[in-house]
């Protein structure tokens, strides 16, 4: 290595160096709370057992913070298109931070909208966000009963089963 | 007019003789209840362990049951847990018996078809005979531990499996 060369690499190591030590505050990690895998199996099999004790088959997703599938459950009960619609429900709720029948609501009339052009969107309720706070740590959705808002119902009653943990 | 009817008795009969071959299949399959318990003890038999693992259970046709993605896991475990599954569902056997046999036969046919595995951890779940689905787990170090847990999650349900 040349002279020259030594010595740029020299400036540049101690500038990384120096800039490394004086790293801005905004250079932090993030902190994170996330479903446990027990949290999110609690959440879907007592939705799955909300709507069974009413009455409906469903089946479940719970998604993570990234949209990843944490669980998945398909009721062999329920209709087979269902396993589909509760993850896509889910994933609109994670993406919108919303309930998914607030999606719907917002995109009647509006039949090319442009979430329409994402992949998993769906103008269907029965999905939820689950939150800590403020924070969107996820989504659980549901399909399977004959309405929406019984879906959406069972969902809710997965996510009161574990609302003491989600803090 | 009186022949079709003709016609048409003749294809009654028929219908009404078929043969034993036309009859239907029965089965038996797993429910969200039983396929969930596999997952959860197969999880938690792991955790107890000190191992955090992803689970899949697969039905008759290796449809996704239930898919668990375990805490901390690699973000693979849940792709292998499905494959392993998939491979013991597929065979009919545990999954380190497809393992074991590409060692000697690396260029197996199998190898060359979708979400085939040669790794432990996937057990196929039996009533009887009959195979009607299969475990698959990942993330333990170790494909024999992986199967360990696999098993507990059958074992647990095992009274149900008739």
């Amino acid at each position: 290595m040349s002279k020259i060369a030594f010595r740029i690499a020299g400036i540049s190591l101690g500038a990384a160096v120096a800039f490394a030590v004086a790293a801005p505050a905004d250079a932090q990690l993030l902190t994170h709370k996330d479903l446990s895998v027990a949290a999110a199996t609690a959440i879907a099999m007592t939705a799955i057992e909300t709507c069974k004790t009413q009455g409906y088959n469903v089946s479940a997703h719970v998604l993570g913070r990234e949209g990843q599938i944490v669980v998945a459950i398909r009721n062999p009960a329920a209709g087979f298109a269902t396993f589909e619609n509760s993850m896509k429900k889910a994933y609109t709720a994670r993406t919108t931070r919303a309930p998914s029948g607030k999606f719907a609501e917002t995109v009647k009339g509006n039949p090319n909208a442009a979430q329409f052009f994402l992949t998993n969107f769906v103008a269907a309720q029965g999905a939820l966000p689950i939150m800590v706070g403020q924070d969107t740590i996820g989504a659980i959705g549901i399909s399977g009963a004959p309405g929406g808002d019984k879906d959406e119902a069972c969902a809710q009653a997965g996510i009161d089963k574990v609302s003491a943990e989600l803090r | 007019m009186k022949k079709i009817a003709f016609i048409a008795g003749i294809a009654l009969t028929s219908g009404l003789a078929g043969s034993a071959s036309a009859q239907l299949v029965a089965h038996k399959d797993l429910s969200v209840t039983t396929a969930v318990a596999i997952a959860q003890t197969a999880v938690q038999t792991c955790k107890a362990q000190g191992y955090n693992v992803s689970v899949h259970v697969l039905g008759r046709s290796g449809e996704v049951l239930v898919a668990m993605r375990g805490d901390d896991t690699g973000p693979h475990t849940l792709e292998n847990s499905m494959k392993k599954a998939w491979t013991a569902r597929a065979q009919r056997a545990p999954s380190v018996n497809f393992a074991n046999a590409v060692k000697t036969n690396p260029t197996a046919g199998a190898l060359h078809l979708t979400n085939m595995v040669p790794a432990q951890g996937g057990l196929p779940i039996m009533v009887g005979e009959d195979v009607i689905g299969a475990v698959g787990v990942s993330g333990a170090p170790g494909g024999d531990k992986d199967e360990a847990c696999a098993k507990s999650g059958i074992d647990k349900v095992a009274a149900d499996l008739k």
